[in-house]
This record gives C-alpha cells, structure tokens and sequence, in this order.
C-alpha cells in the first residue's frame, strides 16, 4: 500500500506552497525544515519587502506560514534535514535527523524545495572589497537596513548622500562560474532603490548595469516608476573596481553610452549579488541521488513543459533549488510540484 | 622618442574643444569634446541628477529623465544625419551633468516629432523643448539671430519684420478678385488664413496667388483679413517664446471675433498646429483645415486640363503628417494632375526627413549651420534629387525658399521646387506664363 504523504523539504515561499498545495488536495505532508521557522530566506535574511508588490516580507510570508502551520494536514519539522531516503516511487523511506535524533518518515513523494544563496562577493576574489571597504553592502544587506527603518553608512552612521547599485555581481560571469541570469536582481536593486529614495529624498541613487532585465510586469512595475517618479539614474555601464576615496568610494568603470572611462564618488555602494544553490540544495540532491546541472542547482529533466520533475521518480524539485527564481516562480512551482506528487500517489493506489 | 633610455610619458591635455587645422584644405575646424577622445581620454569625474531634475522640474520638461536609452530616436534624428545629436544623447549629456538650457543642444532640435513616433517610453521632445527653451528665454541665452525673429514678431506681427498694411499686398497679382473681411464685411465660408511666408516672400507670394486662382475657380466664397492677420506663432512657440505665442493668440482670437466664417484654411502647417492643437486648450476652437485637405474633397471639381509632363517628388511637412497624420490629402492632389509621375523618396511619409526648419530652425540658420555637417535642407534635397524627380513639391509655406536654396548650393539647380497649388494652378491652365485676369 503506497503512502499517503508527501515529503517537502525545505520552508521557504516554494516548500510552503507546495505543503499548502498537497494538503488541501487531501494528501498528508511531513515538513522538513533545518532552520528554526518556516518562510526560507526573504525571513531568514531580513527582507524588508517582497518584490514587485513592496509588502512587507513578514506579513506576505506570514500568511502562508499561518496557513501550513494550522493546516491538519501538515506535520512540520523544524531544525531537521534528511539523512536519506530510499525506496521506489509511491513507497519511499526517508530519514530525518534532529536534535531528537533520527526518524523515518514513510511518503509516496517528496518535494525539494530547499532554495539559494545569495552569491558571496568574497568567495573567491575579494570582488569590489566587499569585505575590506564597509560602505560595500549586498542587496540582502540593505534590505535588512530597509527592515530595520535605517539606511547609513556602516563606516560612520551618516546617511549616504550618493548610493550606488552594481548589477550582475556573481551572475553572468563565466570566470565565476555562474553564467546564467540571476533574474530577480535587477527588478531588486530597483526595488531598494525606490525605498532609498522614498526614506532619504535626498540621496542620489544611481544603478550601473549591463542590461536592465525586466522581464514581464516588472516592467512597469519597478523599473518605470523607479526611473519616472522616483528619479533613479540608470547608467549603462557596469563598474570594475572600488577603491577608497578619502572617506567615500571612489567607483570606477566604463560609460559605455559616452565612451568614456568614469570615476565617481558614492558614500555607499550595494552589490546587486546574484543567486547560486544553497548548501542545502547542494546536500540534499546528493542525499536524494538527483542530477545536478554544473551550477549545482537541481535538474529539471523534462524541460520545458515539465518544470519539476527530477531525475529520480517520484522527487520532484520546486523554487530556487531549481536555478534563480521570483517569488511568483516558487509559488506557481511548488504548486505544481505538489500536483506531480498528488499524482505519483493516486496512480500508486489505483495501481495497487 | 625615448631619450637616454628613459620612458618619455605622453603629454596629457583635457580640453572640452580643439581646433585642429586640415593638412589638405589648411582650414582651421573646432571640434567638440567627444572627438578629445582621438587625443586623450577624458574621464567623467562625477555625475549629477541636478540638471535631469532642473528640466524635469520644467512644465513639460518632465519626460526627458524617463529615457532608458535604447536609442531607437537616434537614427530618425534628422539633426543626427547631419550632427551629432538625438534625445538618448540630450538625456545622457543632461545626466552626465550639462547644463541642457546653456547647451547649444537646446537650439538644434526642430521638433519634427520623428522621435517620439519611435520612443517606447514617449520621451516628448515636443513638449520639453519649447519647456526648456522657455527657460532659456527667461535667462536672455537665445541665439542672437532667433531673438531678431522674436522682436520682429513682437513688434510688427509677422516674423519677418513686415509692414502689417503689406501683408495682402500679394493680391494685386493673383488676378481674381480677392476679398478683405475689413473691406466687405459679412458672413464667408472659408475664412484664408494666408500666414507671414505666402504673404510676404516673393516665391510664397507666387503660391497665394495660385490659390486665391483655385479657390475662385471653384466658386468658393473665402475671404482674407488682410492687414488685419497676424502670424499664429507657433514655431515662436516652439522656440521657446510661449509668452509672445499666447500674446499674438489674443489679438487673433480678438480679430477672428469680429467676423462670421464657417471655418479656417490655411497654408502653413504650424499655424494649423496651433489652430488645432494649442487654440483648443485656451478654449478657443474653429474649424481648421490645411488648403490640400480643402482641395483634396473637390478634386474631382478641378479642371485640370493641361497636363504637367514632370516627374515630381514630394516631402511631407512634419507638422502636417507626423504631427496630424495628414499623407494622403497632398499626394491625391499631386496624382489627380494629368502628366505628373509621383516618385517617393525612402524617407517619406511616418518616416519624412525634416526640412529643419520647425521648431525656430528657420531661422536659426546660422546657429544650426556651425553645429551641423551641412543643412537639413540640403541633405533633403540631395535625396529628392536621387530619386530622379524634376520637381520637388511641397504644401509648407516654409520650405520653397528653403528647398530652392539647398538646390543651388548642392548643385542640384535642375531640381524645381513648387508648392502643390503652383502645380494644380499650372494644371488649370493658368501657369506661371498666364495672363492675369
């Protein structure tokens, strides 16, 4: 007799919404969390608001976590990660590991959800001295500034009078590694770049970049108002180096619309840093035994009109452990993904 | 050259303009700053959102900084054929910290609306210069020859500094009849409203008299208002004197309250643009039509006999088509005359190349002349000529005069320049060599 739960590792905005989905379709779900709460890295990393919506983080993740957390369908663990897991497909055997200790969990189907990381800007140059030059920030960096209602520089609590993006750091860099489009950064960094500017009138906020790349809504959503209402300079042209300026930063790159090299002054420069694997995503797929592209993230076998099948049947992967991802790429992912399981289950019993 | 086998480091020079004299012609050329780049490079040292924020802050100025820089406008500048220019690069030289009001940027563009036709973020050039050469204005940094115009306009109503009791002196010549509303009084069909250049240039005086031929054969009850009209104004408008343009439109609209007329046909282009697009937001509203939209309905009514064996080209007037979307009513006309072929130039119609003079480009010759590779005019004409045609028509008061010269001063003198009802009347029968009645 095949199991009638489902597996969900990982949760964040796509583990969440596959739990959600699996249970109200009437199926049972085991929630496997290693962090301590559930809503994955926009909590984890102190987000002040979503993207494009500009909602809080908290209150837009909250409603999903409240709605798993209460479901009677859904056991969650937290503080937990699977060991293993083996068996066919509609008859699997994981083992979850806790500070309780080791347990097995029956399921059907499981569902990898375990998401990114943000790409470190030290991790193997110390690219734009990310970590030697303290008016260096990250864009999760200044979210948590945003969250936190203050926006200063960390060299010396002043606002910053000149703050500047730099698109595609760790993203679309072959030397990196990381050729592909991290997706989200651009629609990001023009998001924190309207909060800037609503919550300091009267800073200068300029983005360097390569391509602007708004796919879609975002479109208009963010990149538009950005420019047209909240005055954001756009230059395209993205900047090589960083160096100390006195007490500001002197960034230095190319115009490329002039033709020209450029030196400028900012008080503050965010690193619009691009999404890799996170080392969850990286474990569990060797736990699981599923195929990994050479970026590390989670293949998706059977592209383009199956998005979440693996190489192993019955997992099946959804959210960021898939490559880059918006919010609306988990949700829409992890729904599906909770509909593929659903169906390895049934097709089990009738099978049976 | 290395000296004592010690590096020599090159001389550095950062210069914003640099003569450079030709080894061939020995002449003497300055260039701008973007050409340092073939000396030296000049580093940008900082950037400012103070000028963006300056023009954006301008009514009508708002559209500049929502440019994303996709360049699309570049290509169809008319001024970027024969310069270097274009709205991306306005938007970017303004970015980058140039002061676009004390730029000569500001007196090049001659609102031919061929950007905005392609601008996926409707960055209106149409709306932000006049906005920022308003500005200009109020800080006395217009072009002295521009500023001549506007005083000219100012003082005697007309842009060329004519006496206003010679402004329908044209009629003595068109052999018909022709009615003054101060004269004979009374209720008239089409009011002509004959503007500055078929009043008082020699080649557009020709070009009323044609029409005023036309418009009796037709039986059409018009009238004029003689000493009475002033210029609408609009390119005064587009360069920047928005305070002369809204003066001039209250001793219009007083002189028009006088009389009773079903409607306004003009000849230029821009006047119908005010008429059409500016009078309405005053609250003043006529009905107004260009004379080939007038004709264009009755050319069956024509009788246009003798045939014009020519081959003829025709330019569109920006503020006709791209402006007003009016193509076709000037080229029935062309194809109802018996004899003519009508050849297109590859820049025609959504995509005509303007003639540089909108926008006060007319008379800013000598400004645009020493920013410029060669006159929008004559590049104009050097594409009319290449398709072969003998005539080059036109329906704007504005561009025989500057079409003829551009002939002569490309070598293109075998190239005619009529208006359209030059050529119709000619059709008629009564051509250049016809006995006035």
């Amino acid at each position: 007799m095949a199991s009638e739960s489902v597996l969900v590792i990982g949760g964040g905005p796509a583990g969440l919404a596959a739990a959600r989905s699996v249970a109200d379709l009437g199926g049972n779900v085991v929630l496997v969390e290693q962090r301590d709460f559930l809503g994955g890295t926009p909590i984890a990393e102190n987000y002040a608001s979503i993207t494009p919506h500009l909602e809080s983080a908290e209150v837009a993740l909250g409603r999903v976590v409240d709605a798993v957390q209460g479901h009677p369908g859904i056991t969650v663990h937290l503080g937990a990660e699977v060991i293993s897991c083996t068996g066919d497909a509609g008859e699997l055997t994981a083992v979850l590991r806790s500070a309780e200790g080791e347990q097995p969990v029956e399921c059907g189907a499981v569902i990898v959800a375990t998401g990114f990381q943000h790409f470190d800007p030290g991790r193997e140059t110390q690219l734009y001295g990310y970590y030697e030059l303290p008016d260096v920030l990250a864009l999760q960096d200044l979210e948590s500034m945003l969250k936190a209602g203050s926006v200063v520089r960390p060299s010396n609590g002043q606002a910053p009078k000149r703050l500047c993006f730099i698109q595609c750091v760790g993203s679309r860099d072959r030397h990196i590694g990381n050729e592909y489009c991290s997706k989200v950064c651009c629609g990001v960094a023009s998001k924190e770049a309207i909060e800037v500017r609503q919550a300091l009138p009267d800073c200068e906020v300029f983005i360097f970049y390569i391509d602007m790349r708004m796919y879609g809504y975002w479109e208009s959503q963010i990149y538009w108002p950005a420019q047209e209402q909240h005055n954001v300079q756009y230059v395209k042209g993205i900047v090589s180096e960083i160096l100390p300026f006195g007490d500001r930063l002197l960034v230095r790159g190319e115009d490329t619309t002039m033709g020209r090299p450029m030196e400028i002054p900012m008080d503050m420069v965010v690193l619009s840093v691009g999404m890799e694997p996170s080392p969850g995503t990286r474990r569990t797929a060797q736990v699981l035994g599923v195929a990994q592209n050479k970026y590390g993230f989670i293949d998706a076998v059977d592209l383009p009109l199956d998005t979440v099948s693996t190489s192993r049947p019955g997992v099946f992967a959804a959210g960021a452990a898939l490559g880059p991802a918006d919010l609306e790429d988990c949700a829409s992912s992890g729904a599906a993904a909770a509909m593929r399981a659903m169906a390895v289950i049934r097709g089990a019993q009738v099978a049976v | 050259m290395p000296v004592g086998g010690k590096k020599q480091l090159p001389v550095v020079m950062e210069k914003e303009q640099v003569s450079v004299r030709s080894l061939i012609s020995d002449r003497e050329s300055e260039l701008p700053g973007m050409w340092n780049r073939m000396f030296e490079q000049r580093v940008l040292r900082d950037y400012t959102t103070r000028e963006l924020d300056r023009v954006a802050a301008l009514p009508g100025g708002e559209s500049l900084e929502w440019c994303y820089g996709c360049g699309k406008c570049v290509p169809v500048c008319p001024v970027d054929l024969v310069g270097e220019y274009g709205p991306r690069k306005i938007h970017r030289r303004t970015q980058t910290g140039t002061n676009l009001l004390e730029s000569a940027d500001l007196w090049l563009c001659t609102t031919c609306g061929n950007c905005l036709r392609v601008c996926p973020k409707e960055v209106d050039m149409m709306q932000i210069m006049p906005a920022a050469r308003a500005a200009a204005v109020g800080q006395s940094t217009v072009p002295g020859e521009l500023q001549d115009v506007f005083e000219k306009t100012f003082r005697y109503g007309n842009c060329l500094g004519q006496n206003a009791r010679r402004r329908h002196a044209w009629t003595r010549g068109a052999g018909v009849p022709v009615r003054v509303l101060a004269d004979e009084p009374g209720p008239v069909d089409v009011l002509f409203y004959v503007e500055d250049y078929w009043s008082y240039h020699p080649r557009g005086q020709q070009a009323a008299q044609a029409m005023a031929r036309v418009l009796s054969a037709l039986g059409i009850d018009w009238a004029i208002l003689g000493a009475e009209e002033k210029t609408l104004g609009d390119s005064q408008r587009t360069a920047g004197e928005k305070g002369l343009f809204e003066a001039l439109m209250e001793d219009v609209v007083a002189t028009l309250d006088k009389y009773e007329f079903s409607r306004i046909v003009t000849p230029d282009p821009h006047g119908f643009n005010a008429l059409v697009k500016e009078y309405p937001k005053h609250g003043h509203r006529y009905d107004v039509l260009h004379y080939t939209q007038l004709l264009a309905p009755l050319v069956d009514q024509l009788e246009l006999t003798v045939p014009v064996e020519r081959t003829v080209t025709f330019h569109d007037p920006c503020y006709l088509g791209r402006h007003h979307g009016e193509y076709d009513a000037p080229r029935r006309l062309i194809e109802a005359i018996p004899g003519i072929r009508l050849t297109e130039m590859s820049r025609c119609r959504e995509n005509g190349y303007c003639c540089g003079g909108g926008g006060g480009g007319m008379w800013l010759d000598g400004f645009t002349a020493s920013h410029t590779t060669e006159r929008l005019s004559e590049r104009r004409v050097r594409e009319a000529a290449a398709t072969g045609a003998d005539v080059l028509a036109v329906c704007c008061p504005y561009e025989v005069s500057r079409f003829e010269d551009a002939a002569k001063s490309t070598g293109n003198e075998q190239l005619q320049v009529k208006d359209i009802i030059e050529l119709i009347d000619e059709a008629m029968g009564h051509g250049a060599d016809a006995e006035p009645a």
